[in-house]
């Protein structure tokens, strides 16, 4: 498959190179460059960044017709979605889980982590101007969660003086529509807009042997306001406000039916203020949370099977400034507190965490030829070790057409609130999972009850009397640009991710009934490593051509030992088992060797149509160890899912200035991987087959 | 009976074929026997309630002795016993479980992390019984918290010093009826509880190889 579509690369390379040559005469487009936010929290050139970032830009969304965000982050280069385990779709960043990527909405965090993973699929892409991706660790500015990367998600802003609008409307297989709205105002100083989403499916059923919903039916809304008001020359309001609501159906059995409706809010105030040239402030109020509520009844008696709350408040206030001492260098530093309060159902306690923060950032440029940042963030917390976060970058140009990139940055993760705090008994398996800092209590009175026996306690109680450690990696990242013609961009990124801390379960007791008795611990180290090749390359006004191309190693370093000391067995089919060897560990679950994405945008220009041809390919992947290997590792006798990939169409088409529509296809070729039977897990459950749509764009 | 007939048949058959040794006193060398045992049902009472409350778990163990090679109902002459992922040894002291067999025997285990054919010889540090504390060999199965489906781990080779001081080597390859290549939810529900297991066993008194 790699060869077919390095094959292809090169025949449609060759086929535009000589269409170049007969569209030289065109005047190519003066393109300014592309600016973002998010990888020095001022605003930077893409293009001049020591950093690997990546945007997706407002046209390529509208041109692609996406609904979520999950759709667009998906066609990116090294990012893939990936199901996760209790359902929602997170993000994978250089080889790292989705609980490792920080989620912004215009700089500021979303919360509602319940398993760890931030669904995405919640967040709509009708409002957005652009899509900026950080990738390596950034906590030097971001602190928790930063530690694979950063995306942030930045909202339209008004653009056109007076009242404006836009309806769109979307209507796609499995009956799956999206309607979404937004008006604006906007006069010199002010300006206010609205927008709101709805957006709902009938869900699908990928295993027909089973009575049960892959995906349930579902309905959801988002309403979004945002106000910027210039109070004068140099002073500037903003304030922002977003609703979410979402109702599915739960339906885990043919026996049982239920519903989860999630309930989330934030709010968003920001006073910029600039003294001078030289010095500038922003003040910022931050506040969110995130509800979620299911319940389950048995469909025979309507009885209640189970039921499960969870309630999450963050509140941050935050003050930045810059100083810029000459035109050269900037300073940024800022000084705040997260408070955050969970509820749930499970929890022995309501948790609250305060935890302060300061960071500064030196960002400077010695000569033309080099930029140096430099930055460093304190992170003081009550309930788990506080953080130094440090990070340091350089790019120096090497010639007009070659620069050269480079970064060291520290990355943490604060144990979450379940790892900490969590109190469940599960009643089928009946084994007990307690949080890390409720074990002293909670095992002391299982053993009190005589649930354990004081023979049975494996792990002593003292070992849980310090603070959990926070997942931290340290994040190298080296590469470099190279644009040969103005028309083609290279960009090349060697990546490594050292992990260390990871939380994972142990067993620390066993009951009388012989169920154990698990708790959180840092034991796990592991590392990710590979390269990440961009190419685009944009002849003309009507062509843009784009490759990307990630390879990538992700091992487990204890599983790494254990295949290497011949400690690590796989069973072959019922015949017993086999010793296996250094090359037969396959790495880390849900990881992709190889990963490549190649996309044609083309603009009719004359009369108005515009069409695109978007494919992604991943190699194979375990999801699971299934042949009995300890620890649950992965070795190349398991069952994999097998490598795919998957081509999606576009085209729309202006009328009359105002309206456009727009047909496509996602996944043309249906590509599905189902379970053959129920024994068989290893199947793609987020792949449901062609898409076909239809789309209406109204702008006034 | 039969042990003595054969063991006459073996003695005769290694004093001819021994050449080298002509001493009369010399033990009797009995070949080490690789064997298999499929569908060793293991059944279970309680376990949970319908509500998925715990309750105690109940009902007689399924013993096995490796020197007839077949389950057996004695009270004495048994080596290990199962019911349902529990196996217990002829040796030690009881866990305190209901319906736990008088362990009369001097039996005791280890567990090693290797494959069949890589045990060669017995590590009698290693050797535990059964004791308050648990199960010498208990540790032989992982189980899926989503599928509920019991398989055995990879490379856990379980090594017997039987009642009578013999030994044993045995890998377990099923716990589900006809050693099944994909196990249903219907084969989980309904076949589980059969074991199905190699061995190898040391039939010389006090022979620590298995070669």
């Amino acid at each position: 498959m790699r060869f077919i579509i390095t094959i292809l690369f090169v025949i449609i390379f060759s086929f535009f190179s000589k269409a170049q040559i007969t569209l030289k005469d065109t005047v190519v487009e003066q393109k300014l460059g592309e600016v973002l936010i998010t990888a020095t929290r001022t605003y930077r050139q893409l293009s001049s960044l020591p950093l690997p970032a990546q945007i997706v830009s407002e046209k390529e969304l509208k041109e692609v017709n996406t609904t979520r965000l999950n759709e667009i982050l998906n066609e990116q280069t090294g990012l893939i979605t990936v199901s996760e385990f209790v359902g929602g779709e997170g993000v994978q960043m250089q080889g790292l889980d989705s609980q490792y990527t920080l989620i912004l909405v215009d700089g500021v965090p979303l919360v509602g982590r319940s398993a760890g993973t931030l669904d995405i699929r919640r967040l709509t892409v009708g409002n957005i101007k652009q899509i900026e991706i950080v990738k390596g660790a950034s906590s030097s500015l971001y602190g928790s969660e930063a530690l694979g990367g950063v995306i942030n998600i930045i909202t339209e802003n008004p653009k056109k003086t007076g009242i404006t609008g836009d309806l769109n409307y979307r209507f796609a297989t499995f009956n799956a529509q999206d309607i979404n709205t937004s008006i604006n105002y906007k006069k010199e100083k002010f300006s206010l807009g609205a927008y709101l989403n709805r957006n709902s499916s009938d869900g699908y059923d990928l295993i027909n042997a089973v009575d049960v919903n892959t995906v349930d039916p579902y309905t959801n809304y988002t309403f979004s306001t945002k106000l910027n008001f210039d109070l004068n020359n140099n002073t500037n309001l903003f304030a922002s406000g977003r609703i979410y609501t979402e109702d599915q159906d739960y339906t885990p059995t043919s026996e049982e039916s239920g519903e989860i409706k999630v309930n989330e809010w934030n709010t968003h105030l920001k006073l910029d203020h600039k003294y001078n040239k030289k010095w500038s402030s922003y003040f910022e109020f931050y506040a969110t949370r995130y509800i979620a509520e299911e319940y389950l009844n048995s469909v025979a008696d309507n009885s209640l099977v189970s039921e499960s709350d969870y309630d999450e408040l963050l509140m941050r206030p935050e003050i930045r400034a810059t100083y810029n001492p000459n035109d050269k260098s900037t300073f940024i530093g800022g000084i705040g507190m997260d408070h955050e309060v969970l509820e749930r159902t499970d929890f022995t306690t309501k948790p609250i965490f305060n935890s302060p923060y300061v960071f500064l950032q030196y960002d400077t440029n010695p000569n033309e030829k080099l930029n140096v940042i430099l930055g460093a963030r304190f992170d003081s917390h009550s309930d788990y070790e506080s953080q130094f976060s440090p990070k340091a970058a350089v790019r120096y140009e090497l010639s007009d057409k070659i620069a050269l990139k480079g970064s060291v940055g520290y990355g943490f993760k604060a144990p979450d609130f379940r790892q900490l705090y969590f109190n469940f008994t599960n009643a089928f398996g009946g084994y007990t999972i307690l949080g890390y800092n409720t074990v002293e209590t909670e095992l002391a009175q299982l053993i009190e009850d005589g649930v354990v026996n004081e023979n049975g306690v494996l792990v002593p109680i003292s070992a849980f009397q310090g603070n959990l450690k926070p997942e931290n990696s340290i994040a190298y990242n080296f590469g470099f640009n190279y644009k040969p013609i103005s028309t083609l961009n290279l960009d090349l990124n060697l990546f490594r991710n050292d992990i260390q801390d990871l939380i994972d379960t142990q067993r620390i007791a066993n009951k009388v009934s012989g169920n154990g008795v698990y708790s959180y611990t840092n034991v796990n180290k592991a590392y990710t490593y590979g390269l990440e090749f961009n190419a685009s390359w944009k002849p003309n006004n009507q062509l843009k051509l784009s490759g990307g191309y990630q390879y990538l190693i992700a091992r487990d370093k204890d599983a790494v030992d254990a295949f290497k000391n011949g400690e690590a067995f796989a069973s072959i089919s019922g015949q017993g088992s086999i010793e296996l060897n250094e090359d037969d560990y396959f790495g880390l679950p849900n990881r992709s060797k190889h990963m490549a994405n190649l996309k044609v945008f083309y603009d009719f220009e004359g009369i108005d149509l515009n069409t695109n041809i978007r494919g992604t390919y991943r190699s194979k992947y375990g999801l699971y160890d299934t042949n009995g290997t300890v620890n649950g590792y992965l070795d190349k006798y398991d069952d994999f899912v097998d490598a795919y990939s998957t081509w999606d169409w576009a085209i729309n088409k202006t009328f009359y200035k105002n309206y456009e529509l727009g047909f496509g296809v996602e996944n043309i070729f249906d590509f599905t991987d189902l379970p053959e039977s129920d024994a068989d897990a290893i199947y793609i459950g987020n792949i449901p087959g062609r898409i076909i749509y239809g789309k209406l764009n109204i702008t006034f | 009976m039969k042990t003595i007939k054969l063991l006459t048949l073996l003695t005769i058959f290694i004093g001819f074929s021994s050449c080298s040794n002509d001493d009369d006193d010399d033990p009797v060398i009995l070949r080490v026997e690789s064997e298999s045992v499929s569908n060793l049902y293991a059944p279970q009472e309680g376990g949970f309630d319908q509500m998925g409350n715990p309750l105690p778990i109940t009902g007689e163990f399924t013993k096995f002795d490796f020197s007839s090679g077949t389950t057996t109902t004695s009270t004495t002459d048994w080596d290990i016993a199962f019911r349902g992922t529990n196996i217990i040894i002829n040796g030690g002291t009881s866990f305190g479980a209901t319906d736990e067999p008088e362990r009369t025997g001097n039996a005791a285990a280890y567990m090693e992390n290797s494959t069949m054919a890589n045990v060669l010889e017995v590590d009698v540090q290693l050797l535990q019984q059964d004791s308050a504390t648990g199960y010498v060999l208990s540790n032989w199965y992982d189980y899926n918290p989503v599928n509920h489906i019991i398989t055995p781990t990879a490379g856990k080779i379980l090594v017997i010093r039987t009642r009578d001081g013999k030994y044993a080597k045995v890998e377990i390859l099923s716990y589900y009826k006809d050693n099944p290549a994909e196990i249903t939810t219907e084969i989980a529900t309904n076949d589980a509880r059969y074991y199905t297991f190699n061995y190898v066993n040391q039939p010389n008194e006090g022979v620590t190889t298995f070669e």
